[in-house]
């Protein structure tokens, strides 16, 4: 778990370094606070930013990886841009049937071990919900999003995106949500100066 | 017959012991009535508890049968709902695809109705039911879905619900990809095979009904369907309604089953009746009842003989010392009283019996003595005059032929016997009385005699009679027994009795009449000095009319029958007439003249003397009063009994008569017996002072006859001395009287009395007499007794012989 924040962290600080740099200083931080229905802070709440409205896909080559360690899927939610092509490397003994019914990608690696030969591509953007048909208890999520703007609230509820200005559409989502429940939209309006702030209510499930 | 009776009356009951079983056993009857009412009644509840116990245990066997099936299917529909190739038909979202595999899987696992929603409970596809018919479904699936264990899987989806008529049983599982993503509804059909299943489970019939209206049996297990079950229960009562089906009893209860609608208007809800044979359920009671009332019956049959015994052990002694009780009233004190066992009947009783024994031994005792009394005499120890009458009478019965076995009575009575009482104290006579009775008792040993004291000195036997010669040896035997004079302290008492006999049935055959007639006997041989005398007809002064005779001799005096008569008294020396003595006759107005021998004796023992005595002292001073005015100076002699003696009135009476009559007592001389005066000497004695006093004569009668002492007769107030006739009479011939005659004349003159000689019946005799000095005499001689009346005529023409006739035999009267 350590491990994944500090991927997630590594990932984010090399999102804000590629596509931060050449947009210079025209980017103006959004600051997204997720709430839950009670109007608490909602940690973990995947927000991405669609600049302009327009879908960017991500560059080829884009690889990240979804392994199978102790009968669980590690990271049990990755988001990523559309385009991006995951690998399920199984690195438990067992052998493992990762599925996916989600409409934003169908797809089913029979049952194998080690790495499948050919990393699946999340070509369309939405909640993709991951199974196994041998344990049923594995259930892990990739929410594909076509903006390389993106991120995850922290502790606080909170996200600061550097965006640049402009009329564009954030879309958040969170795990608690409904089944087959696809990210939620909003316009977002940015200016060239000044901080934006926005708060999103969320309809999730209370914590059981 | 008899013991027939005798059974029946050992079987029936006395009062007694009836008291005793009834009541008990009615109260036993009554407890046991009670407890058989208690027990039935606890059994019946028992067994209706039992049944409704049974019947809710069904209910609950039901539910979980149903939950069993409900988890089957959950299972077999989570089973279909995780299959890849299912899932992968639920994820093509093509609903000609999703139907044909709902359809396909449905099939598989016997699913009537199999339908898929979204996660959202939408209908997506239906196998069976139009969408918008499942519409209406759709919340009893939610509901099937939400109970569930802990885990998220639904189990407890055995929702029950109504399509088409039918009863499906509805189980929901979400179809997971991995997330849910939808629902499967699957609805089976409940058929009779749960119902089945129940009864092989629980003996229990069943029914699911659908509450109407119209009510409308869905399932059951009755063989027929009961118009009773179908009828709308009353909302109060869900247990205890007896139904009759194929000819067999049930008891039912009804549940609702929950189809989770509680409002009827949209799904009218099932309910399920459950029956409970109540003849089987009671069975195992009945036996138990039958035991029951058998050991009731049993104890009662018990308790019935068992008190019916104990009663009688109870009643049996007390009827024992009832029948004690009237043997002692009939006075048969002989039987002793049983005394029962105290251990069978209790202290009480057995303290009663003896308290009855101690009675009857009390009264026997008692009575013995009063027997002793009664019937014996204290003194000398022999039997009484009342025992020796009732042995008479026993004796004088006729036996079976009618016959009296002969008998011979005898009496006995001692000659001096008063006198020797006087002299030598009651004390020594009484001792000699018994010295008598033991010489009396001896002679009678071995013999079949009877010994009894009559009375006084008088001694009676009876004996059974074998001839008068073999009684006359017996008592000649008795008599001589007496004859050693009797040894008393310094006296020596020389005894002699006299003894009559009667035979019976010759005689008499009544006792009193033939102990009259001994008596009689007796008396005449003591009169006679003969020792012995058998009764003969001629002494017989109590004939058979004896009874009428005294009735007639009262009547005799009432209707003036009686005469008096007069014998003349003449001075032997002067021939002068001097008086006369008064005798009785009786002019019987049909036996003519009764001579005094026949009616004086038994007017002396019936004591109707003294009326006879009175009537000839009246008449008697009359007659001399009517002498008196004829101016003739006589004395009449009347002669007083010893009962006349013993009349303490009697010397009032003749003084008032003499003043009455203005007659001198000079008069009147009263004549008494030896033997009267000897009866009683003391009152005799008293009485004679009194008529002294009074200057009446007094003479002693028949002198010589009796054993009066000289001495005693010394202390007498008399005036004259009769000798009796029968020295007279035998003076002339026997010298030995006359020289009687001669010294009795001697010692009456020394002692200053007259002497007057009766039996004077010649005239020789009256010659010798007055040669001894005799005073006066009487006899057939100078005149035989003649009425009163005509007295007074013979006086004028009496005429005394002459001295040449009074001439004596010179020898014998040289030889005196």
């Amino acid at each position: 778990m350590r491990l994944c924040c500090w991927r997630r962290a590594l990932l984010a600080a090399g999102v804000a370094v590629v596509l931060g740099l050449p947009r210079g200083a025209q980017a103006t931080a959004v600051t997204v606070q997720a709430l839950d229905p009670a109007g608490r802070p909602l940690a973990g709440a995947v927000v991405a930013i669609e600049v302009g409205g327009a879908a960017r896909v991500a560059a080829p080559g884009t690889h990240f990886e979804i392994s199978q360690r102790q009968r669980s899927f590690e990271p049990g939610l990755l988001v990523v841009q559309t385009g991006t092509s995951v690998d399920f490397p199984n690195r438990d003994t067992v052998r493992h049937h990762v599925y996916s019914f989600s409409p934003a990608k169908t797809f089913e690696l029979k049952l194998y071990n080690g790495r499948p030969s050919a990393p699946v591509v999340f070509d369309q953007a939405g909640v993709v919900v991951l199974g196994c048909n041998i344990h049923d208890q594995m259930i892990g999520t990739v929410v594909v999003v076509d903006t390389p703007l993106f991120g995850r609230t922290d502790a606080a509820g909170r996200i600061v995106l550097d965006v640049p200005a402009g009329e564009h559409r954030l879309r958040v989502w969170h795990a608690r949500m409904r089944e087959g429940t696809d990210l939620l939209a909003q316009a977002l309006k940015v200016g060239a100066t000044g901080a934006v702030a926005v708060t999103v209510p969320l309809p999730v499930a209370a914590v059981p | 017959m008899s013991t027939a009776k005798a059974r029946e009356s050992a079987w029936r009951l006395s009062g007694l012991e009836r008291r005793i079983v009834l009541p008990f056993l009615l109260l036993l009857l009554l407890v046991q009535g009670v407890s058989l009412m208690l027990v039935n009644g606890a059994i019946g509840q028992s067994a209706t508890r039992s049944i409704d116990s049974d019947l809710q245990t069904g209910h609950r066997v039901f539910t979980r049968l149903l939950e069993q099936r409900a988890e089957r299917l959950s299972e077999a529909a989570m089973l279909l709902a995780s299959d890849f190739g299912f899932r992968s038909a639920v994820s093509s979202r093509d609903v000609a695809t999703l139907s044909d595999a709902l359809e396909n899987h449905g099939r598989r696992i016997g699913a009537s109705l199999v339908i898929y929603t979204d996660p959202a409970w939408h209908p997506v596809a239906s196998t069976g039911l139009s969408i918008d018919r499942v519409a209406a479904l759709l919340p009893v699936a939610r509901m099937a879905s939400m109970a569930g264990p802990a885990g998220g899987v639904s189990v407890q989806g055995g929702r029950l619900t109504l399509i088409d008529g039918r009863v499906y049983q509805l189980v929901a599982v979400p179809v997971k990809a991995p997330r849910t993503v939808g629902w499967v509804l699957m609805g089976f059909v409940l058929d009779r095979s749960v119902l089945q299943q129940l009864a092989a489970i629980t003996d229990l019939r069943g029914a699911v009904l659908f509450n109407g209206p119209p009510t409308r049996t869905l399932l059951s297990t009755f063989t027929q369907a009961s118009d009773a079950l179908m009828a709308p229960t009353p909302e109060a009562v869900l247990c205890g309604r007896e139904l009759r089906e194929a000819d067999r009893r049930w008891r039912s209860c009804e549940f609702a089953l929950d189809t989770g609608l509680s409002d009827g208007r949209t799904m009218p809800p099932l309910r399920l009746v459950l029956a409970h044979a109540v003849d089987e359920a009671l069975a195992p009671f009945e036996r138990l009842q039958l035991t029951l009332l058998l050991l009731t019956l049993v104890g009662v049959v018990v308790f019935a003989v068992g008190s019916a015994v104990m009663a009688r052990r109870l009643s049996r002694p007390i009827r024992g010392l009832r029948q004690a009780a009237e043997r002692l009233s009939r006075a048969d004190y002989d039987t002793p009283v049983r005394v029962p066992d105290e251990r069978l009947v209790g202290d009480e009783l057995a303290q009663l019996a003896r308290a009855f024994e101690s009675t009857r031994q009390a009264v026997q005792h008692r009575e013995h003595t009063i027997g002793r009394l009664a019937y014996w005499d204290t003194l000398t120890e022999l039997p009484n005059r009342a025992q020796f009458v009732d042995v008479l009478h026993r004796r004088l019965q006729p036996d079976a032929a009618g016959v009296v076995a002969p008998l011979a009575v005898m009496m006995l009575d001692l000659d001096r016997f008063k006198h020797v009482n006087d002299v030598l104290g009651h004390r020594l006579g009484d001792r000699l009385l018994r010295a008598v009775a033991q010489r009396l008792a001896a002679g009678c040993r071995g013999a079949d005699m009877v010994l009894a004291r009559l009375s006084g000195d008088e001694f009676g036997l009876l004996l059974a009679s074998h001839g008068v010669e073999h009684a006359c040896t017996v008592a000649r035997a008795l008599l001589a027994s007496l004859d050693e004079p009797m040894q008393l302290d310094d006296h020596m008492i020389d005894l002699s009795a006299s003894l009559g006999i009667a035979f019976a049935p010759d005689h008499a055959t009544e006792p009193e009449a033939l102990l009259g007639l001994v008596e009689v006997a007796m008396y005449a041989a003591k009169r006679r000095q003969l020792g012995l005398l058998v009764y003969d007809t001629s002494m017989d002064t109590r004939s058979s009319a004896s009874l009428s005779l005294l009735s007639e001799l009262r009547r005799a005096i009432e209707r003036q029958e009686l005469r008096l008569y007069v014998q003349p008294k003449v001075d032997l020396k002067t021939g002068r007439v001097l008086g006369g003595e008064a005798l009785v006759r009786w002019l019987h107005p049909q036996r003519g003249l009764v001579p005094p021998m026949q009616f004086i004796p038994f007017a002396e023992q019936t004591g109707f003397i003294r009326q006879i005595t009175v009537w000839m002292l009246e008449t008697g001073v009359q007659a001399l009063q009517r002498w008196q005015d004829a101016g003739l100076v006589m004395k009449l002699s009347i002669n007083l009994s010893t009962r006349d003696l013993l009349d303490p009135e009697l010397t009032d009476r003749v003084g008032r008569l003499l003043d009455r009559h203005r007659v001198s007592a000079a008069r009147l001389c009263l004549e008494i017996t030896e033997s009267a005066i000897m009866d009683d000497p003391a009152r005799a004695l008293q009485t004679l002072q009194k008529l002294h006093e009074l200057g009446v004569h007094l003479s002693i009668d028949d002198f010589g006859t009796g054993y009066s002492s000289l001495a005693y007769l010394k202390r007498l107030p008399v005036d004259e001395l009769k000798i009796d006739r029968s020295f007279v009479t035998n003076m002339e011939r026997d010298l030995d009287d006359a020289r009687i005659v001669q010294s009795t004349i001697g010692l009456a003159h020394n002692l200053g009395l007259t002497v007057v000689a009766e039996g004077v019946e010649t005239d020789k005799a009256w010659a010798l007499l007055a040669r001894l000095g005799c005073d006066e005499g009487q006899g057939y001689g100078i005149g035989r007794p003649m009425p009163s009346e005509e007295f007074l005529g013979w006086v004028r023409h009496w005429q005394a012989p002459s001295n040449e006739a009074l001439h004596v035999d010179t020898d014998f009267a040289q030889m005196l």
